[in-house]
């Protein structure tokens, strides 16, 4: 009988004594031991029926046990090593791509509501928001920098806002165009997620879009994860907190989760959208499914997607509960 | 500052009426998880923060642990080894082998691994221990915290596969990873059932005890395979 252990395969005979000649041992050399640790995993747990440690012993692969315990944990931080920089798939990049973009949005958001305060001192009267204003003081600075040409020039030369120079100037515009190369490196993001995702979830991608397919793997933790998972779990990811109030207690159950981003479901009358959803959602798991397991491209997926959409458009063009029949 | 050793290698620090847990440092001047490091006569302690690791506060709920610096165990869910550091500490001429599944926690197991002469670092899912039984040899005890609703299943596979016989399992039982609205008390009575004899193997169950207010929610099991 053969079994698999770390140190090479062993070959047992009836009695369950150890033909050494058999045996096919790795070598002492922690590397291809790691390797062998990893290629020969066993499908069943043969190498239970035999004590690791005597063996290795026994068919002289180590001369004691301090050595049987070092070469073995050398090779297993070896294998582990290895195992762990496999594991790094493009989906689990483009989850940190996407988490990239949350925290960017975070950021922005506070440092832009901070630039509007500040700038707000010295130019109340510009009502421009977020990146067009830290564009704007990125490149003029103060309101004094204004050329004629400019269509906000009159409105500055009124303006009850304090004077801006020197030192104090170039602060705020440095601040600024931080702000503005966190937009920009907010887009370069954005693109390298379009790019992926084409090539890591293509179906995923053409159903739900490049970023809510995106968004969604990151949710699950990974597309395999997406895959195996029922669509109606996938029609409320993102709606935990409906959803668990609806489990706890009488609340209703939630209709759509992160998939409400889609226009598909954001455009449609409030009661279409789970209809709306559940079908899309259930195109979701598919698409992911194929991507997941074979990776090849299925049109047929978003042509049925929009039948079954118009369908439901068609069967419920009314409000419910109006009695608005279609005679 | 007092030392009181309550167990093979887990020490009691007492200041006063403040009681704290500690292990003796494997690897002197480094800390694992920003523990505090605390020398007293020359020897130096790492604190075991209760809070984050649930045989830690099992400890504190007086069970018996069955740990000499000779033990081998598997320790299923290792995450970054914050338990691990400890147990390492107590079985110094011992051997751990610790299994983890998700490759970012195994990132910081592996750094502890190679600062520890006692680790063995697994990579692999603790539910299927045929995929790590060429690695893993017989042991005297299996520590499991994996948050799994199938928990009492993995244990006894592990335990049939693994447990040398009169070894014990010590088992930290998540209630909200079984059911999440569920009433935890009831539970922790049929995982306590199913741990006894629903799998092939049998255990004599030696202690049980909620770990509040250390961990919310999770119930610490001692047992001894039949």
């Amino acid at each position: 009988m053969e079994i698999t252990t770390w140190f090479g395969t062993i070959v047992t005979d009836k009695d369950r004594k150890i033909s050494t000649k058999e045996c096919s041992l790795c070598s002492k050399n922690p590397d291809s031991i790691a390797r062998h640790i990893i290629d020969s995993r066993p499908s069943k747990a043969s190498s239970l029926q035999i004590d690791l440690r005597s063996t290795a012993l026994e068919c002289g692969f180590v001369d004691s046990e301090e050595e049987y315990e070092t070469l073995l944990r050398e090779s297993a931080i070896k294998a582990s090593k290895i195992q762990i920089s496999n594991a790094t798939t493009i989906d689990i990049r483009i989850i940190q791509a996407v988490e990239a973009i949350d925290d960017i949005d975070e950021t922005t958001n506070l440092l832009s509501e901070r630039l509007s305060e500040w700038y707000g001192m010295y130019f109340p009267e510009l009502n421009l928001t977020s990146e067009d204003l830290a564009q704007f003081v990125a490149k003029h600075g103060s309101k004094s920098n204004l050329t004629q040409d400019n269509e906000w020039y009159s409105i500055a030369n009124n303006s009850m806002g304090a004077e801006l120079s020197g030192s104090e100037e170039k602060v705020i515009k440095d601040f600024a165009t931080n702000l503005c190369n966190l937009y920009k490196n907010r887009k370069e993001i954005e693109d390298y997620i379009m790019e992926n995702m084409e090539y890591a979830a293509p179906n995923l991608t053409n159903i739900a879009g490049a970023l809510l397919g995106s968004r969604l793997i990151s949710m699950t933790g990974s597309l395999e994860r997406l895959a195996s998972l029922p669509s109606s779990t996938i029609q409320v990811i993102g709606a935990n907190k409906a959803l668990f109030k609806h489990l706890r207690s009488r609340a209703t159950s939630p209709k759509h989760g992160v998939i409400f981003n889609h226009p598909l479901i954001k455009n449609a009358p409030w009661w279409q959208r789970g209809k709306i959803a559940r079908a899309f959602a259930s195109k979701i798991s598919l698409a992911a499914r194929i991507d997941y397991y074979s990776g090849e491209v299925n049109d047929k997926l978003s042509i049925n997607l929009d039948e079954k959409i118009q369908n439901i458009k068609n069967t419920y063009p009314y409000p419910p509960g109006k009695n608005k029949s279609k005679n | 500052m007092d030392v009181k050793e309550i167990s093979q290698g887990i020490f009691e620090l007492s200041k006063g009426k403040k009681k704290q847990l500690a292990t003796r440092n494997l690897n002197p001047g480094n800390s694992v998880y920003s523990e505090p490091l605390v020398v007293v006569d020359d020897v130096e302690y790492r604190r075991w923060d209760v809070h984050r690791s649930k045989f830690g506060a099992m400890i504190l709920k007086k069970f018996n642990v069955p740990l000499n610096p000779e033990s081998r165990v598997l320790y299923l869910g290792a995450a970054s080894g914050t338990t691990v550091s400890h147990i390492s500490d107590i079985a110094t001429n011992g051997l751990i082998y610790a299994v983890e599944f998700s490759s970012r926690t195994m990132r910081d197991l592996v750094m502890l691994c190679e600062k520890r002469p006692n680790i063995v670092p697994v990579l692999a899912d603790a539910g299927q221990p045929s995929h790590y039984s060429h690695i893993v040899e017989k042991v005297d005890v299996i520590f499991q915290d994996v948050s799994q609703p199938n928990q009492a299943e993995i244990a006894a596979k592990n335990a049939k596969a693994f447990l040398k016989k009169d070894g014990f399992l010590l088992l930290a039982i998540k209630a909200r990873s079984i059911d999440t609205v569920a009433n935890p008390k009831k539970i922790f009575k049929e995982e306590v059932k199913k741990v006894t004899n629903n799998f092939a193997v049998e255990f004599e169950i030696l202690k049980r005890s909620e770990l509040d207010p250390y961990h919310e929610d999770h119930l610490g099991i001692l047992a001894r395979l039949k």
